[in-house]
């Protein structure tokens, strides 16, 4: 995941929030984002291995899919729930989106553009399923179950009626706040519900 | 994990390994006599008798100790060599120095159950009315007055506040009555493999086995004598529970359709030999006679089926008084507590906000998981514990 996404999340939670964070794999994140920020923090992860390294770190976390970590929490226990790097791979992101919002005030989201540039050109021009930095694997190994671009986002959130308030870009090498949907490889968004999604 | 068929080694006590060495040499359990004791059913015990062991040493602070609860077969005997048998504890792999329980950095405490068999006060005991044991006569007892003992143990050793209460099996759902029970008394509760209250198929393994007990004809209404005690009983309820602590994965790997030695070749079945797996259940057996009492096995298992962590009020009503932070513990291969128990647990645990830490751990070796040479578990263990106790005397935990 490109390390901007990171510091944008680092940016956006305030000091003392209370943090979910969805897939934290080996933790070693959401330690860095409890040690800096001073966040009360819970992690869920599927994988035992991992969570075993999250425990070494000193993080409460939950093994287990995230749908059922979700189904943990009792309503708006969380200041913000963050989904980075995974939410192209779960299954059902609109139920999950909706328990987010169930559980969290705000809910942070990262995920991969597939309208880049350089995936538009493989297919257009190469004929084959791409790959690029942030689509690394084939398609028969990616994890990957969704493909969609910032203006399929976009459309999720008004279906969703949630406002993304914010939104950070990230091309191959930087940032990419011009013409996202085409320059951007890796997105993050901070979505905002005034009513909770239906 | 090292895939060996010697992890499946049940209970640690139940063994003669040889050469076995614990880093703790010999260790030795003590007795304390405890006064008055009133029980959950109101009975009243003018005094209690203990027996309990004691690793490391408690900090300066007093904010280090550990209390172990043993599952239904284990004893006060948690770790180290039994001064007469030479036998390990039967938590030796994961309690001592630098392992999962750490006894160069925590005081861990265990201590035989009310109603055990193992020195503290049971139905073997000597009733004081008739100075022959109690039998039947003994009262029932609950997980929580197993609990209620132990916090009279706690107190006369001088421990304000435990830093841990730690336990598998029935010794999960005495941590969990801690925690409910004693909430400022624990910091940190950690039940493996255990449940807030059992199922039907739990119950009904503990029947067949009370049955067996029951239905011997030397049981005689639990008045027995030591020359005559329903020794078969009691060894079918073992075989039983035994098979149940185990997994298919397990049994399979250690024995297999392989037939003891010798083996004699014959198309009669009465000729054969046995099955490796039915020479060890009978080797379980006889070394469990020798070593429990029949009537505690009755007392404990109906303690075990009858615990109700929330006894019928509401889980929130219950856990709001909790304080301490959790960590549980499941194994996937465990079908007698299956992992949906402790996730269930712990649902209840988050909904009442409880920093609940959870993990499923995937050891193939069923119940008995956290009593077997385990690796990954000891990691989980240690870690989590290492940390708790770094985060509570932190500065910034102090502060805040």
């Amino acid at each position: 995941m490109h390390p901007g996404i990171y510091a944008s999340v680092m940016k956006w939670i305030p000091e003392g929030s209370h943090v979910l964070d969805l897939g934290t794999g080996d933790g070693a994140f959401l330690d860095r984002l409890v040690r800096d920020k001073r966040i009360v923090a819970e992690g869920v992860e599927k994988n035992p291995a991992l969570v075993s390294l999250c425990i070494q770190r000193g993080l409460v976390v939950h093994q287990g899919n995230i749908m059922e970590g979700l189904d943990q929490y009792s309503d708006q226990s969380f200041d913000y729930v963050t989904l980075l790097g995974t939410f192209q791979e779960l299954l059902m992101p609109e139920e999950i989106v909706r328990e987010a919002f169930r559980v969290g005030k705000r809910v942070i989201v990262s995920y991969n553009n597939f309208a880049y540039y350089r995936v538009r050109l493989q297919i257009l021009f190469c004929g084959h399923t791409p790959i690029t930095p942030s689509l690394p694997q084939p398609w028969y190994r990616t994890a990957n179950l969704h493909f969609l671009s910032t203006l399929d986002f976009r459309e999720f959130c008004r279906a969703l009626d949630v406002s993304e308030t914010r939104r950070a870009c990230f091309g191959t090498h930087g940032a990419a706040a011009f013409w996202p949907n085409l320059l951007a490889a890796e997105v993050v968004s901070l979505l905002e519900s005034q009513t909770k999604p239906r | 994990m090292k895939d060996s068929p010697d992890n499946i080694q049940g209970d640690l006590q139940d063994q003669t390994i040889k050469d076995y060495k614990s880093a703790l040499g010999v260790t030795r359990t003590r007795t304390v006599t405890l006064p008055e004791v009133q029980l959950q059913s109101g009975y009243t015990f003018d005094q209690v008798e203990v027996s309990y062991q004691t690793l490391g040493k408690l900090s300066e602070r007093r904010d280090n100790a550990i209390l172990v609860c043993h599952a239904l077969s284990g004893s006060a005997h948690l770790a180290g060599l039994h001064p007469e048998n030479r036998r390990p504890g039967w938590w030796d792999f994961h309690v001592g120095p630098g392992k999962a329980i750490d006894t160069d950095k925590f005081f861990v405490i265990c201590s035989n159950v009310l109603g055990g068999c193992d020195g503290t006060t049971g139905p073997a005991s000597p009733n004081p009315e008739t100075g022959r044991p109690y039998g039947t006569d003994f009262p029932f007892v609950c997980v929580r007055d197993m609990v209620t003992v132990q916090a009279k143990l706690i107190e006369h050793l001088g421990i304000p506040q435990l830093f841990a209460v730690i336990g598998g099996s029935m010794g999960g759902m005495q941590a969990l009555s801690w925690a409910v029970n004693f909430p400022e008394s624990v910091r940190v509760c950690v039940p493996i493999a255990s449940c807030s209250s059992h199922n039907a198929m739990q119950i009904a393994f503990n029947e067949i086995g009370r049955r067996a007990i029951i239905t011997d004809p030397d049981w005689n209404g639990g008045n027995y004598t030591e020359e005559c005690r329903p020794n078969h009983g009691l060894a079918v309820a073992r075989m039983v529970g035994h098979v149940t602590y185990l997994s298919d994965y397990a049994m399979t790997r250690k024995f297999g359709r392989t037939l003891q030695p010798p083996v004699k070749a014959s198309s009669n079945p009465d000729e054969t030999g046995l099955f490796s797996v039915e020479s060890y259940l009978h080797h379980q057996g006889e070394s469990f006679v020798n070593r429990f009492d029949p009537n505690s096995y009755l007392y404990l298992t109906k303690a075990l089926d009858q615990f109700d962590l929330f006894d019928g009020q509401s889980p929130a009503e219950v856990l709001r008084r909790v304080k301490a932070r959790f960590l549980v513990i499941s194994f996937a291969s465990d079908w007698l507590y299956p992992p949906a128990q402790s996730r269930e647990l712990v649902r209840l645990l988050k909904r009442s906000r409880a920093a609940t830490t959870y993990i499923n751990l995937e050891t193939l070796y069923g119940h008995d998981s956290f009593l077997i040479q385990n690796p990954e578990f000891a990691k989980v263990l240690g870690h989590y514990l290492e940390n708790e106790y770094e985060h509570d005397r932190s500065p910034k935990a102090v502060a805040t």
